[in-house]
């Protein structure tokens, strides 16, 4: 992962990933995902700028949305890369999480 | 030590009104001592019209520290008892004790200089008494020898504060200091001094020469006084050097090598220093400060031996000791490691199938894989497969691995539909998953006699069959992988053996880089055409072969199992 940020924008905590997201950078993505949602914020992730997803990369995705599910916020998955979503595809992952174009086509929280 | 230049002092320029009065009474004492024409009554007849002298003379010869045979109760005895030459030196003493006034030199604690001339002194004598030669002489020239630091501060009173940058260093470090504090060193200024006072020429030549490398050309008994005014200056150093460690060594080195004294004699003297430091201040009139025991300066030596080998010795200690560990740990991981490695392969099925045969190939880039897969014969005539990976990688992959196959090996003998298994293992996964960790997984089963049989696909790649004219059907996910959610249908879709063999393999497989790119879906395909003449088992690692590395391990954990209903036929 070469970059990864956290924004705050139409009331979701976004955050943003970009380049490879596997075994070695998902800890980061886990930690800014997770700490989100700790502060009781509905959480986006960005994929638009992600070059490459690993299974790990996946599972901190997974942990976000089992998060948001037990604590009642919403996540989403926004602006996903065509890399990130044959993974996602592949592993019929789209049907679970809520993938959206963009931030502009989110519903308003 | 001050850097600023410093006009050295000049041996010819030092006039005699430069140095301090010679103490002239003593003195001429002293010449008296020496001349042969003057028997003891008329020494001790010149003596007595010393007060002060004669008083002091009285109270060393009864001291404890000069210790004489019987009480000493006039001049006349003390006389007859030292002889004149320690009567010369005595009185030489106490003259050049009192030579150089409190106030006459600002700055400089003279106290503790003569604490250290004394304890010279003491060196010297205690010294000579163990190689048999004369104490008081000895303590003569030790008292005396670095006089001539003190006539140095008293030509550069203005200097005088840089006596306590002197005072810790070594005998040698302190000699070099002198050069630069003085243009010349305090045994120079001393001869100088004893030249323009007339000091006896025995005398004058130690005080001049005692740090003289080589004495070749002097008397065998001035020499021998050089040599002991050297040793009790390092003796005596002991207690004054920060570097007391090294001073202690060089003192055992210089004992050893110039007086054959060993180690063991050279503390013992050492400790006798200390010992009888108070009596012999007690004889000069001289004050001293609380003297520290040797064995608190040796421990401090010790302790900074101790600091000064952390550095070096113990660290490469610590770190052998740390190497061993990391060792041991490596030695217990990998014993754990390769139990753990034995029961994962234990949960890797190699068993006779009924009309038909499912291999599996199984490499793991770790030694634990959090790949699997299994098959098993059901109670009617069915048979049972799976294939799975774990995200992730390592021991925590390999642990939910261990859980999915035993689910699915346990579950699978009473459960006999792949969706509703699929449905079962999900929701026992799910229930307890952590950090996100998910499992993708295939399914299958069988009639071993028609071939006719349903797979489910979580998640997992495609699986692939392929047909008598190479053409390869996909069976590609229908529901997402266990442990997402614990909800959720898992669809099956039927398949026929008899139209060709299975293939189920694991990500690792299709992302092994071949001639530097992926194999992808189309390379497998494109391998499992190439291959198919060949019989099952070895069709499969002649797969594997193609993409595995021909040295070291694979990227990810790569599986492949076949399922085939004709070729054992």
């Amino acid at each position: 992962m070469t970059h990864a940020e956290v924004n705050l924008d139409k009331g979701y905590a976004v955050v943003s990933l970009q380049g490879e997201i596997d075994l070695y950078s998902s800890p980061q993505a886990r930690e800014l995902i997770l700490g989100c949602l700790e502060e009781g914020k509905p959480t986006l992730v960005d994929l638009s700028a992600v070059s490459y997803i690993d299974s790990s990369g996946v599972a901190s995705l997974v942990e976000g949305l089992q998060k948001a599910r037990a604590n009642g916020l919403a996540f989403a998955l926004i602006g996903v890369s065509e890399a990130a979503m044959n993974v996602l595809r592949l592993a019929r992952l789209d049907t679970v999480f809520s993938i959206y174009s963009g931030i502009d086509a989110c519903p308003a929280v | 030590m001050n850097s600023e230049p410093v006009t050295a002092l000049q041996l010819e320029r030092i006039r005699p009104s430069d140095l301090p009065a010679p103490p002239r009474e003593a003195l001429q004492v002293v010449q008296a001592c020496s001349d042969p024409a003057i028997d003891n009554p008329q020494l001790a007849e010149l003596i007595e019209r010393l007060p002060k002298l004669s008083a002091e003379l009285l109270r060393l010869s009864n001291s404890s520290f000069f210790a004489l045979r019987s009480q000493v109760k006039s001049i006349a005895h003390a006389v007859s008892l030292l002889g004149h030459r320690n009567l010369r030196n005595l009185s030489l003493c106490l003259a050049m004790r009192d030579a150089v006034r409190e106030d006459a030199i600002p700055g400089l604690d003279l106290a503790a200089f003569w604490e250290d001339a004394l304890r010279r002194g003491v060196a010297a004598r205690l010294l000579a008494a163990e190689v048999g030669l004369d104490g008081d002489e000895a303590f003569t020239v030790g008292l005396l020898q670095d006089f001539g630091l003190l006539i140095g501060f008293y030509l550069r009173p203005d200097r005088s504060h840089e006596w306590a940058c002197l005072r810790p260093l070594d005998p040698d470090a302190r000699l070099q200091a002198e050069r630069t504090l003085f243009g010349m060193t305090h045994a120079q200024i001393g001869q100088e001094l004893a030249r323009q006072w007339a000091l006896p020429d025995d005398l004058a030549e130690v005080i001049g020469l005692h740090h003289a490398p080589v004495m070749t050309d002097l008397e065998p008994h001035v020499q021998s006084l050089c040599r002991l005014a050297q040793s009790a200056d390092w003796l005596a150093a002991v207690y004054t050097a920060d570097d007391s460690r090294g001073v202690i060594r060089r003192c055992r080195e210089l004992l050893l090598a110039g007086w054959g004294l060993d180690t063991a004699a050279t503390d013992a003297l050492l400790e006798r220093i200390n010992q009888v430091m108070a009596e012999a201040a007690q004889a000069m009139n001289l004050p001293i400060e609380h003297q520290t025991g040797l064995g608190e300066i040796m421990r401090a030596a010790n302790l900074r031996l101790a600091e000064d080998n952390l550095s070096f010795q113990e660290m490469t200690l610590e770190l052998e000791r740390a190497l061993d560990e990391r060792n041991r740990f490596a030695v217990e991981l990998e014993r754990e490691l390769t139990l753990a490695r034995e029961v994962q392969c234990s949960l890797m099925p190699r068993r006779e199938v009924p009309r038909g045969q499912v291999i599996g190939v199984n490499h793991s880039a770790r030694r634990l894989s959090g790949d699997f897969y299994d098959y098993f014969p059901t109670r009617n005539e069915q048979v049972y497969f799976a294939i799975a990976d774990v995200s992730g990688k390592g021991m925590n992959a390999a642990l939910l691995m261990a859980k999915a196959s035993s689910l699915f090996h346990c579950l699978g003998k009473v459960v006999l539909d792949p969706s509703v298994l699929l449905a079962t293992l999900n929701r026992e996964i799910a229930e307890s998953t952590i950090r996100g960790m998910f499992v993708t997984m295939i399914i299958g089963i069988y009639d071993v006699h028609s071939g006719q049989g349903k797979l489910a696909n979580a998640g997992h790649l495609p699986a692939l069959q392929a047909g008598p004219d190479g053409a390869l059907r996909e069976f590609p996910a229908q529901a997402p992988p266990l442990g997402v959610l614990p909800e959720g249908r898992f669809p099956a879709v039927e398949f026929d053996l008899t139209a060709g063999e299975l293939y189920l393999f694991t990500d690792g497989l299709i992302e092994a880089e071949v001639q530097g790119a992926p194999l992808e879906l189309e390379g497998l395909a494109a391998l499992i055409r190439r291959e198919r003449h060949l019989e099952l088992e070895q069709r499969l690692h002649r797969i594997m072969g193609a993409v595995i590395p021909a040295s070291g391990s694979p990227r990810d954990d790569l599986t492949l199992l076949a399922v085939d209903l004709t070729t054992s036929e």
